[in-house]
């Protein structure tokens, strides 16, 4: 098991991270997720070894391993632009791990080859040995990167935004077969994103980061249907926000009360966040007044963009495609099913 | 469409500024280096060897490779270990470093040379003791290399710094993330990557250390056969009237220039190692 306990890191005046707490368990596949700058490539290479928090601990198992250098921490890393030996065969590559080791745990020469040939076949590249780094496409270099990382037997598999370069077809196959093979190999395997979508699709757990804090840690389904923040609701999933006052459990947006339960009990300014989703059109007159603006596909739904009651606010909702896409110009009515509301200092 | 709508797109425009280029090169650059050729070979080919054979001419050739064989290998370990640091660390003061990588482009030789004088010399603050122990630096060896040194340590870091920096440490941080030591890497993982730009660093460093003029000229002494390179060689036969000697040994010089043009290009051409860029 892999915790993090209390980890603070700075770069001159910029807090990358500031006191993080983290359990990551066994055969766990967990995700670090936040917008650029907050602080989860610097958590990721915190735990592999490749930069050291100013306070805090790293333990594995239970052992303090917050000195220990990289290639004593027996992880693998998948970096982000892959970071192939480029005057390397692909077999190479995938070789180097055991051929740098001392001579007393090195293996022959004939079995380092076999094991990268093995590793070659395991991520489907098996043939492509004799290849150099260049000549592969973007979808091939990410598998030797994971082979070469995983020549080394890691317990600990990390790996920074490792869809990031590739496109989109490419990167939702990679995600299977990655997800596979870590149940595959009994990996702990953690990776950096900030792509909301790939954590909620790949991870069991998911890490939600902003300005160096840890703002929830949970399934991508708690994270999903209850973040606990504001910033989670905004950057996991689409959401639209209405600024709301809030009276005896009951949210008020310019004048118009929504029906929709409050959970929390607190008056006062507030931000109603609800997915384009959780609504249904109202028929009998009641809702929110909704101006359409535009309409798109969104697979078996009609995304209708417009303002809302009259005011320049810009909301999403999804209707169903077996309707008629509403007309550009129009006025609809709908009600908010499901929603969360946070107070406004947290709403930030 | 086809109406050019810069002035830069005028033929006559086009035109004139190739015209300017090629006459500037030709003026400044080709001519002397005929003019080099033909001033050596004035009084024809036996002359011309005699020069080159002469003892003092031997001398300061192998002086000359002496030195450039002691330098030039001291500023390939000095560029790369400063480009090292430079382009994979960050720490307090790396622009001053970067800036200080400079000062011998920016300083006249002389003053370069002066610099060991200053320092090494019968009246400099290290020579009563040097005296004292026998050691000589100035008007001999030593003191050449160091000159040598002075004026020729930016040209393999100048080469490595924007390379290495565009490379990253990716690379290296994954070299040892699979378990790889440092030097292991260094020679497996960095060495490969920097070495077309290494070469043509090398290259470079070793025509101006063999060329060098003004800083080994101050701290030489100009003792023939004993401290003349091939440089302050050719000023000496130049200033006794013996032009012929004189060209015949700088056309050597010349050579040199053109060998490591060639190389240099051929090079570029057949790694596609195009100056200040990786690939």
């Amino acid at each position: 098991m892999i915790s993090l306990h209390n980890i603070s890191k700075s770069f001159g005046a910029f807090a990358a991270l500031h006191n993080i707490d983290l359990a990551v368990r066994d055969g766990e596949f967990l995700a670090l997720l936040g917008p650029s700058g907050s602080g989860k490539t610097t958590l990721l290479r915190i735990i592999a070894g490749l930069a050291f928090p100013d306070e805090g601990e790293v333990r594995f198992n239970g052992e303090d391993v917050t000195e220990l250098p990289v290639a004593e921490r027996k992880v693998g890393f998948v970096f982000q632009q892959y970071a192939l030996f480029r005057h390397m065969s692909v077999l190479d590559n995938v070789s180097f791990g055991l051929s740098v080791r001392p001579r007393r745990r090195r293996p022959s020469k004939a079995k380092v080859r076999a094991r990268a040939r093995e590793l070659l076949d395991l991520v489907q590249l098996d043939g492509l040995g004799d290849r150099y780094p260049a000549q592969l496409s973007g979808g091939q270099q990410q598998r030797v990167a994971l082979a070469r990382a995983l020549a080394v037997e890691p317990q600990l598999l990390l790996l920074d935004e490792p869809f990031g370069a590739l496109d989109a077809k490419v990167r939702k196959e990679l995600r299977r077969w990655l997800r596979q093979l870590h149940e595959q190999m009994g990996l702990t395997s953690i990776f950096v994103t900030h792509d909301q979508e790939e954590a909620l699709e790949l991870a069991d757990r998911v890490v939600v980061l902003d300005r160096g804090v840890i703002e929830q840690i949970g399934t991508p389904e708690d994270v999903y249907m209850t973040p606990t923040s504001g910033f989670v609701s905004g950057f996991v999933g689409d959401c639209n926000s209405l600024p709301v006052q809030v009276r005896a459990h009951r949210a008020h947006f310019e004048g118009v009360v929504l029906d929709v339960p409050v959970a929390r009990a607190f008056d006062g300014p507030g931000r109603l966040d609800f997915r384009p989703h959780d609504i249904a059109l109202s028929v009998d007159g009641g809702g929110l007044p909704l101006q359409v603006r535009g309409v798109y596909r969104r697979g078996g739904h009609w995304r209708v963009e417009g303002t809302v009651n009259g005011s320049q606010r810009i909301v999403e909702i999804d209707l169903d495609a077996d309707q008629a896409p509403p007309q550009i110009g129009s006025e609809l009515a709908f009600r908010i099913t499901r929603a969360r509301v946070f107070r406004e200092q947290e709403a930030v | 469409m086809s109406a050019p709508s810069l002035p830069g797109d005028a033929p006559s425009v086009r035109l004139g500024l190739i015209l300017v280029a090629v006459l500037f090169i030709g003026f400044f650059l080709v001519l002397p280096l005929v003019a080099v050729f033909a001033q050596a070979l004035a009084k024809g080919l036996a002359a011309y060897g005699a020069a080159i054979i002469e003892p003092d001419a031997v001398a300061a050739i192998k002086l000359t490779l002496l030195v450039a064989a002691i330098s030039v290998p001291l500023n390939v370990v000095f560029g790369v270990c400063a480009a090292w640091a430079v382009a994979k660390f960050d720490f307090r003061g790396k622009s001053i470093l970067v800036t200080l990588i400079d000062l011998p482009f920016s300083v006249s030789p002389v003053v370069a040379g002066l610099v060991y004088v200053l320092l090494f010399g019968a009246q400099g603050w290290f020579g009563p003791w040097l005296m004292e122990h026998g050691v000589r630096i100035i008007f001999a060896v030593p003191g050449l290399v160091l000159a040598t040194i002075l004026v020729t340590f930016p040209f393999v870091a100048r080469e490595l710094i924007p390379l290495m920096q565009e490379q990253g440490r990716a690379d290296e941080e994954a070299a040892l993330a699979l378990g790889a030591s440092g030097f292991r890497t260094f020679l497996r993982v960095t060495l490969p990557n920097i070495k077309w730009g290494l070469l043509y660093g090398v290259l470079l460093c070793n025509a101006r250390a063999m060329g060098e003029f003004g800083a080994v000229s101050v701290v030489s002494g100009h003792l023939r056969g004993l401290t003349n390179t091939v440089p302050l060689h050719v000023e000496i036969l130049y200033n006794e009237y013996n032009f012929a000697a004189a060209f015949a040994v700088a056309s050597l010089l010349a050579l040199l220039a053109l060998v490591t043009l060639v190389l240099k290009t051929s090079l570029e051409w057949k790694f596609g190692y195009s100056h200040r860029s990786a690939r």
